[in-house]
């Protein structure tokens, strides 16, 4: 890292020199460190890509990136203090797909997503993996179906907690098949594996990351991915798409976000700084570790495919009846 | 075994180069300092630390985060022997005597066998990791949410049961606890409960801002109302080493935290806190005088510091031998070695024995750098004890702001942290002791969430507790402890034991 920095430094000095004539004029953007809210703990996978992403942002903007940990209420907290801050392009909030399903699922909520907050660009995009515990007679995603049709009331399947991606995952699931399971959450998916290992919950659609410790030794059994192409990670497992439920999508999408006011020629050259950085061969390695891709869409695009995504995962918390109270 | 001693020799050659033994000294120093301030822990070092570890070598980089995470149990204790403060959760415990050792003058021997204690079941709890690490990852398997819930019930019964003084209040405050940590998010359904609207309470009451309150500002709010000279400034600290008939009176008890430290850190979730929760309230049963803890009693420091440091040793064999991690400190290190395309896991003993054997010889080391780096340092620290007491009261109350303050940057654990100082101060006036409180708000949460899990997968049988045979013991053993509690003839024999 230090001799690429480096190396990074001595290509961008020029246009840094060339940024700071204009700076002169005009204090352009940016002139100070850039904060990156990241919603959750340390360890999962936002943290990851969040802190990656900083480090490989700050050289094509100029200026630091500096990722802080804001956990709580399942990201609401971070989200919400970026939602408040100034609209200068000083503060980003890096959120999961949690971001449109907190305001269907939660009753109040502090801030509007659609009134507050403006996609800056969609950056990454990771299907989950739908593993099964190995003890099951299960071998590929019919036979999870036909098992689950043959037992009613016998399976279970492990998520993060309510209303996160795995947990939702399953109920799109569960609805496309007509299959009865019991939704079992955990605090984090890395913490169902032993009770999936041993047999107490059946499956779950998990992050690549958290299941990726479990699948190198077959301790559980990854039996298809969720995205429509197939992951790199798991190439020998089939899309759920490919296995029979046409269609069947659920990516682990991240995005960046500003305030509703960000001037459009700061979150242009915030989008463009992120394209950059997301072409980074070493970027791109540090995120395929965790089964991660780089996206990058434009703010527009972005704006859309958050609307589409509310209106999907909507549909799914409506018509499975997961309100929460 | 010839095995073993092959496997730690490679270990010591991976460990003892010079570059891993910087790293080693590095991340045990790093360690001890945020230790040593509360508020900022071993998860927010080791996660800003975590960009730099991807340039490193993976042994490296793994070695120097093992030593930010048991480094910070050691420092943690220093802040609350000196000032009761504890600096990471995980020495709450060791307030409660070690402050009182402070206040009489005997801050250098509870600093010195904190050290040594440490130091000793860190040596234990690497031979454990050692010899024990594929049979022990098997038992926390055998660990599932029925299991779990026995255990803490066992737990928080052996709270009540050995309590010191009143019965009944022993059996309040745990309730009250229990209480406290319903407050926030329902795992199942994700209502917020107990919250009256305020965000910051969506996770519930933050532990650092509850057990900062009761311990370290209401200590302080009792101690205004004294005049200056009754507070007892602390003149003498006393030999830093501990004389050689305290160790040999802490002893037993050094021998029983780790043990209890060393089993209880291998189940995931389980961890340095517990042990020495446990350890404690083990100590209190088998003492002859149990009355004397909490009033500055040396085993009370001795054995749960031990069991700290062994608990949170031997909680990296689920991490390393598993993947599973039992705390967050432990999933940042998953990400890390992930990162250098190792997956953690049973494969990591065969494919990398360098690696595994390396950071186990590195803890050895490390726990001997800290036995080093700490007595000396123990003379500087006991100087803020000659502090007057005035300007430490603010002082103080600063340190437990700030430090409330930076773990999730929410102003309402402030909030939370006043609300408790005076519930904190009301406890004392009351003589109800806050141990029980704490215990059951820590286990609290994880018994409702193992519980409800357990019925879940049980689709709502009870059955499933009493049909697991280690669900069953633990069952068991918490009914003999409730029955010690009500048959008469011991029940006075306690009331006659507690009223010399």
């Amino acid at each position: 890292m230090k001799f690429g920095s480096i190396l990074r430094a001595v290509i961008t000095a020029p246009a840094l020199c060339l940024l700071a004539g204009a700076a002169l004029a005009q204090q352009a953007y940016p002139s100070k460190p850039v904060r990156l809210v990241l919603p959750y703990s340390p360890g999962g996978i936002i943290d990851y890509v969040g802190r990656t992403m900083a480090q490989y942002l700050t050289g094509p903007l100029g200026q630091p990136v500096i990722a802080e940990n804001r956990p709580g209420a399942g990201g609401i907290t971070g989200t919400d203090t970026v939602a408040r801050s100034a609209p200068d392009g000083y503060n980003l909030v890096l959120m999961d797909p949690a971001i449109v399903i907190n305001p269907t699922l939660q009753p109040s909520m502090p801030y509007d997503l659609f009134k507050q907050l403006a996609t800056v660009s969609i950056i990454s995009t990771s299907p989950e993996v739908v593993v099964v515990s190995p003890e099951l007679p299960v071998k590929t995603l019919a036979d999870l179906i036909a098992y689950g049709k043959a037992n009613p009331g016998k399976l279970n399947f492990a998520s993060a907690g309510i209303g996160t991606t795995p947990h939702l995952a399953g109920e799109l699931f569960k609805q496309r098949t007509g299959i009865d399971a019991t939704h079992v959450p955990y605090k984090s998916i890395g913490q169902s594996y032993p009770d999936m290992m041993s047999n107490k919950v059946q499956f779950a659609f998990s992050s690549i990351a958290g299941a990726l410790p479990f699948t190198t030794d077959n301790r559980v059994r990854p039996i298809a991915t969720s995205g429509l192409t197939r992951s790199p990670v798991y190439p020998d497992a089939p899309t759920v798409d490919e296995a029979g439920l046409k269609g069947f999508e659920v990516d682990l999408w991240l995005g960046i976000f500003a305030p509703t006011g960000t001037p459009a020629d700061v979150v242009e050259k915030l989008n463009g700084a992120i394209k950059v950085a997301l072409k980074d061969p070493e970027l791109i390695k540090a995120f395929a570790k965790v089964g991660v891709e780089p996206r990058g869409t434009s703010a527009k695009d972005g704006e859309a495919f958050l609307k589409a995504e509310f209106g999907k995962w909507k549909k799914v918390i409506e018509d499975g009846n997961i309100k929460d109270q | 075994m010839m095995d073993v001693f092959a496997n730690i020799g490679l270990g010591l050659s991976v460990a003892a180069t010079f570059q891993n033994l910087a790293y080693c000294m590095l991340g045990t120093l790093l360690g001890t300092i945020v230790g040593v301030l509360p508020g900022i822990g071993p998860v927010t070092t080791v996660a800003m630390l975590l960009p730099i570890s991807f340039t490193l070598e993976p042994t490296s980089a793994l070695i120097m985060m093992a030593g930010i995470y048991y480094g910070a149990q050691y420092g943690g204790s220093t802040t609350a022997i000196l000032i009761n403060i504890p600096g990471e959760p995980s020495s709450v415990v060791t307030s409660l005597d070690g402050y009182q050792m402070a206040r009489q003058g005997r801050a250098g021997p509870a600093l010195g066998i904190a050290a040594l204690g440490s130091f000793f079941a860190g040596c234990v709890a690497t031979f454990v990791i050692a010899f024990g690490a594929p049979p022990l990852a098997k038992l926390a398997l055998q660990f599932g949410p029925a299991e779990y819930f026995s255990l803490m019930l066992c737990g928080l019964v052996a709270a009540i049961v050995l309590a010191r003084g009143s019965v009944i209040k022993a059996i309040a405050m745990v309730v009250l606890g229990l209480i406290f940590g319903l407050a926030g998010s329902d795992v199942n359904s994700g209502i917020r409960r107990f919250t009256f609207g305020f965000q910051g309470l969506a996770d519930g009451i933050e532990f650092v801002a509850l057990s900062m309150a009761i311990y370290g500002v209401s200590e302080v709010a009792i101690n205004l109302e004294k005049k200056d000279e009754e507070v007892g400034v602390v003149s003498t600290v006393g030999s830093v080493w501990p004389s050689f008939a305290d160790i040999r009176y802490c002893m037993p008890s050094i021998l029983r935290g780790t043990a209890l430290g060393s089993v209880l850190g291998v189940l995931p979730g389980g961890g340095a806190l517990l042990a020495a929760f446990s350890a404690y309230t083990l100590e209190k049963k088998v003492a002859k005088h149990p009355r004397r803890f909490g009033e500055g009693d040396i085993r009370g420091v001795a054995a749960p510091e031990s069991a700290n440091n062994a608990g949170a040793q031997t909680s990296f064999i689920p991490m390393l031998t598993l993947g599973i991690p039992s705390n967050p400190t432990m999933a940042l290190m998953i990400g890390a070695l992930m990162v250098h395309g190792i997956t953690p896991g049973p494969r990591v003993l065969i494919d990398r024995p360098d690696l595994f054997w390396g950071v186990v010889a590195s803890m050895w080391i490390g726990n001997l750098m800290l036995v080093v780096l700490n007595l000396p340092m123990v003379g500087i620290w006991v100087r803020l004890l000659r502090m007057p007491y005035r300007m430490m009261f603010p002082a103080i109350v600063g340190f437990c702001c700030v430090g409330t303050y930076t773990i999730n940057g929410n102003v309402t654990d402030i909030a939370v942290m006043a609300f408790f100082t005076i519930f904190g101060y009301l406890c004392l006036k009351l003589d109800c002791e806050p141990a029980p409180l704490i215990l059951g708000f820590v286990l609290g949460p994880m018994m409702e969430e193992n519980l409800r899990r357990a019925l879940l997968i049980s689709r709502g049988d009870p059955t499933i507790f009493v049909n697991a045979p280690i669900s069953l013991t633990f069952l068991v053993a918490a009914a003999l402890l409730l029955l010690i509690v009500a048959a008469p003839a011991i029940r006075a024999r306690r009331e006659e034991a507690l009223a010399e």
